[in-house]
């Protein structure tokens, strides 16, 4: 499609969120996510930890998987574009230097936990007083009210309470238990959904000229995304499982190298699956007739199917079935994606040295705008890297008070 | 005067269909756009086809998929292969800020509605497509599904048992993520349109966006060439860190303890003041390597006990703790109907249904749910007339003339 942008932005165009200023704080994903969405989209994002820096930089991927605070796989990823400064919000001074921050601030986004928020100076009213257009977004696990406010939660108990765990997992175990998804899945959600509302907010002040406060829930965002999985007891009171029967003959089999996911929900799609395989004789017969007979029988077909793909690639299949329009698709590795053509014909991937990790590639823009692209401008920072450019330069202290500010460890 | 809700006087021409497009549009619509969808008797979507129904009883407005994902639209019908449906599409554009769609790379340019086509009618429109691969490369015109999302992404290739193959996340998690990042991606084209008065196209890849939730797995591999193993419900970082069987059919409660002091902790609140001193789980290392012997321990108190019970001792203790809650606990959650979360929307075929609604309050522009999901076609005559400035008289020519199907 010509009318579509070169995979290479140039670096000089401003994003389309530039001059929208951002102070992030809290620790691992969900704000973060909500920070670098923005900072990647051109927005100029402080991010504001504790002296002893964010924990995301506790968790690795580390380098040779020896820990590092500054080689965190984890934290390098989600604070691409940001400058970072050290601040101990627990502290009066901590909390005024704060204040200085956000004054001239158009979004402050925060995972602090309701029960911090008091004690870290970080209450809307406050902060809106001197700065009334303030977009303050705070993400919490349960929200800012109700019975279960103070409850204290990690990605895996975030995912039972959003249902969604309850619906992972293996089939036909009732031995095993639910089963979390890789990775920090309620944070990154959470994340994008704090990005939506704080830019929905920045939309209205341009009329309004007001700024606001934000309540997010995590447990919220997840019962939000569940498919049809939520609405089944509203509409037909059934409970969907990880044990119940699925409708959708679909399921992850092994290949001679690797895995492949098959799928085939149009009868024309499992048509052209079977010539693919050759028509065999079993394709013919009832078990195997319609959707419905293949979903019910999908032990027996699993089996026939897997006998077919023991032997080849997971790319041969792979093309082969999407030549004949069947929605087949490899089960990548991370190795595998690092080498997608397709990835790379997009420039998905996108590289740059940090000072203490080197050169790394990482995921890129997750979309490409044509007229004020994604860019990865700088890496993560370092713990404090900024403290001296954002206070001093920023917002006008001399570098003796910085100087104090760093012996009296208020930054 | 009319209220203020974020993306009030924003229209949107929302040409997706099944779910990943359709809960972008979700989301603008929860900000107060007005979203218009375009939909087609002939090709009806999906899901208006699928369980659930409302009381088992078949029929395209009594889905709850539909409904849930459709909340505060509009939907109109139209036959887009006829010039008068396509002219009335374009109309439709011009009197449009937005214009979604999430067919395959190509489709809509084939429709004669591609991204230069609308510019021409409104030059500043801002047009999101949202397609399985994106708009370029060399798998751009391959089928793609939601739920074949999770296996692409690397998602599922770290998802599982140490034992078992890679597995699914249990929905097509594809879909809303790619919807989320679709909305956040329009609220910043028109941030940028605010300031400089310029439309543009944005080209979502589903497969990039669900990329961008395994960042941490791309790193492993650029820094060692290797990625996370399959774990179940551990953490590397965290121990015990899992789902434990409680009393009761399937019933299961998370629990974490994030470091040795939360372990004792936990080893109080179980009382069991052996378990302290157990020098098997003194440190996060030792925990690590007696994983199975510690959770079996734990296990031997959830066992006794109920997820809610577990619960609400652990949380008192200060301990993150949750059941693995079902949709009916989540429906009958007195939490969520606090806050309140649930939108309990009137609709004209299934009467009074409780759905999940918005994530966000908003302290100064509270977003509602407006409106219940449209019937199919019921605002036609409206969109036609007060938005397109069509007279009756033009509609019903076009009705006989089977442009409204």
């Amino acid at each position: 499609m010509s009318e579509c942008p070169s995979s290479m932005p140039d670096p000089q165009t401003p994003g389309p969120l530039h001059g929208i200023r951002v102070v992030e704080c809290g620790h691992m994903v969900a704000a973060a996510y909500a920070g670098k969405l923005m900072a990647d989209l051109g927005a100029e994002v402080i991010k504001v930890e504790e002296p002893s820096g964010d924990l995301a930089r506790q968790r690795g991927p580390y380098p040779g998987n020896i820990s590092h605070p500054e080689k965190s796989g984890l934290f390098l990823y989600l604070n691409t574009n940001k400058r970072g400064v050290t601040l101990n919000l627990e502290t009066a001074k901590g909390q005024a230097l704060f204040q200085r921050l956000v004054k001239d601030a158009d979004v402050v986004v925060h995972n602090y936990h309701p029960t911090q928020i008091a004690s870290l100076g970080l209450e809307y009213e406050a902060l809106a007083q001197q700065n009334p257009k303030l977009v303050m977004t705070a993400i919490s696990p349960f929200g800012q009210t109700g019975p279960r406010r103070d409850y204290t939660a990690h990605d895996l108990t975030m995912w039972s309470a959003g249902g969604i765990a309850f619906l992972g997992g293996a089939g036909g175990r009732p031995d095993l238990p639910p089963l979390k998804a890789a990775g920090q899945q309620a944070g990154f959600q959470a994340g994008v959904n704090a990005g939506i509302a704080s830019l929905g907010a920045l939309y209205a002040r341009l009329s309004t000229g007001r700024g606001q406060h934000i309540d997010i829930s995590v447990q919220e965002c997840l019962v939000a995304i569940m498919e049809n999985n939520y609405i089944a007891w509203p509409y037909d009171q059934t409970t969907p499982s990880r044990l119940g029967f699925r409708l959708i003959p679909q399921d992850v089999l092994p290949c001679r190298d690797g895995y492949i996911y098959v799928l085939a929900v149009e009868e024309h799609q499992w048509q052209n699956a079977v010539e693919l395989m050759g028509n065999p004789d079993w394709a013919d017969t009832e078990l195997f007739q319609d959707f419905f007979a293949r979903s019910v029988n999908w032990d027996a077909l699993k089996a026939l199917l897997e006998d077919w793909l023991q032997d080849k690639s997971v790319q041969e299949v792979y093309h082969g079935a999407q030549k004949r329009r069947v929605p087949f698709a490899p089960v990548s590795t991370m190795g595998d994606l690092l080498k997608s053509e397709h990835l790379n014909a997009r420039g998905f991937f996108a590289e740059i040295g940090h000072p203490e990790a080197g050169s790394l590639r990482y995921p890129g823009a997750p979309f490409k705008f044509a007229a004020s692209p994604w860019t990865l401008r700088s890496p993560a920072p370092c713990l404090g890297q900024h403290n001296e450019e954002v206070y001093c330069g920023q917002l006008g202290l001399a570098l003796e008070e910085l100087q104090s500010l760093q012996a009296t460890k208020v930054i | 005067m009319s209220e203020q809700l974020p993306l009030s006087g924003v229209r949107v021409a929302d040409f997706t269909w099944v779910w990943a497009g359709p809960f972008c549009t979700l989301q603008l619509a929860h900000l107060g756009a007005e979203v218009i969808r375009i939909e087609s008797e002939s090709r009806l979507c999906v899901t208006r086809r699928i369980p659930p129904v409302a009381d088992g009883q078949a029929g395209p407005n009594r889905c709850g998929y539909f409904n849930q994902y459709n909340q505060g639209k509009h939907s109109i019908c139209l036959n887009l292969k006829k010039p008068d449906g396509l002219d009335i599409a374009k109309r439709l554009v011009a009197a449009s800020d937005i214009v979604a769609e999430n067919f395959a790379a190509g489709v809509m340019d084939r429709m004669g509605l591609g991204y230069e086509t609308l510019k021409a009618i409104k030059s500043d429109i801002i047009m999101i497509a949202l397609s399985g691969y994106g708009a370029t490369g060399p798998e751009s015109p391959y089928v793609s599904y939601g739920p074949a999302q999770v296996p692409m992404s690397g998602l599922a290739s770290m998802t599982g048992f140490p034992d078992s193959p890679p597995m699914s996340v249990g929905f097509s998690y594809g879909d809303p993520n790619g919807g989320l990042h679709g909305a956040f991606a329009v609220l910043a084209a028109l941030m940028h349109r605010a300031r400089t008065g310029e439309g543009q196209y944005i080209d979502l890849s589903q497969w990039e966006t669900s990329v961008a939730l395994v960042g941490e797995g791309i790193m492993a591999q650029e820094m060692n060439g290797a990625a996370p193993q399959r774990m179940g419900n551990r953490d590397p970082y965290m121990a015990p860190h899992g789902l434990f069987r409680c009393q009761g059919e399937d019933r299961w409660v998370s629990i974490v303890a994030a470091d040795d002091d939360e372990w004792q902790r936990l080893c109080a609140v179980m009382e069991k003041p052996d378990l302290t001193s157990d020098a098997r789980f003194a440190t996060l290392a030792d925990r690590k390597d007696n994983e199975d012997a510690l959770e079996a321990a734990v296990t031997d108190w959830t066992a006794t006990r109920s997820a809610e019970e577990a619960t609400r001792t652990l949380q008192a203790a200060g301990l993150a703790a949750f059941p693995a809650i079902t949709n009916k606990e989540l429906a009958e959650d007195e939490h969520l109907r606090s806050r309140p979360f649930f939108a309990t929307l009137e609709h004209p075929e299934v009467g009074v249904r409780q759905h999940a609604g918005i994530p966000w309050n908003f302290s100064d522009t509270p977003c509602h749910v407006r409106r219940p999901a449209p019937c199919l076609g019921q605002d036609t005559e409206d969109v036609l007339q007060r938005v397109l400035g069509y007279s009756a008289d033009e509609v019903a020519t076009l009705k006989d003339n089977e442009v409204l199907t």
